[in-house]
């Protein structure tokens, strides 16, 4: 995973982007459906949004706090996590 | 012949059902459980979730003598429950769906209680009371919908017994509301507490408030026992329950209860129904702990009679909701 962070980025926000590498585009699929459905659990504060392209998902964030920041990234780096030991345990995909 | 597979993770207990044609195939579970005083927080609970999903998975496909091609449909709930134990249950629900290229439906967790009860009990039209940690409802079906004609306006009953036995610092293994009713059982003095019935509603603050204040005095000057405490809580709160279905009963001139959700695993708030309905000349319906607490099978049920009825829930509309009520669902299954 390649990540970087950026401080008061445009609109005086806190930034942070992840890039994570998939073994196939479909995995990245699956992975981007499974996790952009919920909304951050916090009015206010935070966004995020999810792209894939090609084999890599990317995520960026932009949040007022860096609090409000850490916890989001983590409880998403859980919900990544488990994804992907999902699909070790429960894949390969079946061909489309 | 449809095979679904159903993921339940609202609260602290994660659990995945298979049902085929109205049979269980499999239904392990798991509760998490905390030191006696705490309540579980929804973080920890999502924690302790995301530990054993997978291994819960595995073992319903397994005693399920199934492979992942067999299942026909994933179900999961939608909400209502906790932020971040339910998102962690759908997020497999819909990794799974995709890995093996099966429609996805998200299910209410009351109606999941509803149908199993219903499939368990052979219940035809009953009055429902649905009686949890988190929900406490009095529901009957009407126009395609589930209807609800009473509820608690404060805390759920399951929730005001869970804090109490906090308050007195009873085990939560294998739940505080089991051992609130074993202690009961001993109770010999009855302690008048508040009795908060508000025609169809009911509301459980002000008794709770009021018993931890007695069980702070009470117990300080030797008055009466915890067990007491735990007798009395019950024939009030069961009470009130007891009233208002019987109200809803007389309301829309029904013949059976059906009680469900995890405080309906109770026998004394079923036998206190069973009184009120004998004396009516209906009949009282409940379910084992088995299923009235929490579990995945009664998702796969309710999930089984919506996938049959023609409802999928699409990816992008999958997202959970922590207040889904029971009476947004258009019950397209039901005459």
């Amino acid at each position: 995973m390649a990540a970087c962070m950026s401080e008061n980025g445009a609109n005086g926000k806190l930034e942070f982007f992840l890039k994570v590498p998939f073994p196939t585009e479909r995995e990245a699929n699956i992975a981007l459906q499974s996790l952009s459905p919920d909304p951050e659990p916090r009015k206010g504060g935070i966004s995020k949004s999810l792209c894939v392209s090609g084999q890599t998902l990317s995520v960026s964030w932009a949040a007022d706090e860096a609090r409000i920041l850490r916890v989001s990234v983590s409880s998403f780096l859980d919900h990544l996590s488990l994804v992907m030991e999902t699909m070790d345990a429960f894949g390969p995909p079946v061909s489309q | 012949m449809t095979i679904v597979i159903g993921f339940e993770g609202s609260a602290n207990k994660i659990g995945i059902g298979i049902i085929k044609d109205g049979e269980v195939l499999s239904n392990p579970r798991r509760t998490y459980i905390t030191p006696p005083g705490q309540g579980f927080l929804p973080g920890e609970t999502a924690k302790h979730h995301r530990s054993v999903i997978l291994t819960v998975l595995q073992e319903a496909l397994d005693e399920a003598g199934l492979k992942a091609a067999d299942i026909d449909c994933v179900a999961y709930t939608k909400g209502p429950g906790m932020g971040a134990p339910l998102v962690t249950v759908a997020i497999v629900a819909r990794t799974v769906a995709q890995l093996w290229g099966k429609p996805l439906l998200g299910v209410n967790h009351c109606i999941g209680h509803i149908e199993m009860g219903r499939l368990i009990t052979n219940a035809q039209n009953p009055t429902v009371l649905y009686v949890s940690g988190g929900n406490t409802q009095v529901i009957a079906y009407s126009e395609r919908r589930y209807r609800i004609f009473g509820e608690t306006i404060d805390i759920a009953v399951g929730n005001c017994l869970d804090r109490f036995a906090r308050v007195i610092k009873i085990s939560n293994d294998p739940s505080p509301g089991y051992n609130i009713e074993q202690m009961a059982k001993k109770g010999n003095k009855y302690i008048e507490l508040p009795y908060t019935v508000k025609g169809m509603d009911v509301s459980f603050s002000g008794i709770l408030s009021y018993i931890e204040d007695a069980a702070h005095k009470m117990l300080s000057t030797d008055q009466c026992t915890p067990e007491d405490l735990c007798f009395s809580l019950q024939e009030t709160v069961f009470a009130m329950l007891v009233e208002i279905t019987e109200r809803a009963m007389a309301h829309c001139g029904s013949q059976e209860v059906l009680i469900v959700g995890g405080v309906g695993c109770n026998l004394r708030l079923q036998e206190m129904m069973g009184v009120m309905c004998k004396e009516r000349g209906a009949r009282i319906f409940a379910t084992d702990e088995s299923f009235c607490i929490d579990n995945g099978a009664m998702i796969a049920q309710a999930g089984w009679e919506m996938f049959r009825s023609g409802h999928v829930t699409e990816l992008p509309d999958s997202w959970i909701t922590q207040r889904y009520r029971t009476d947004e669902v258009e019950v397209t299954w039901r005459d």
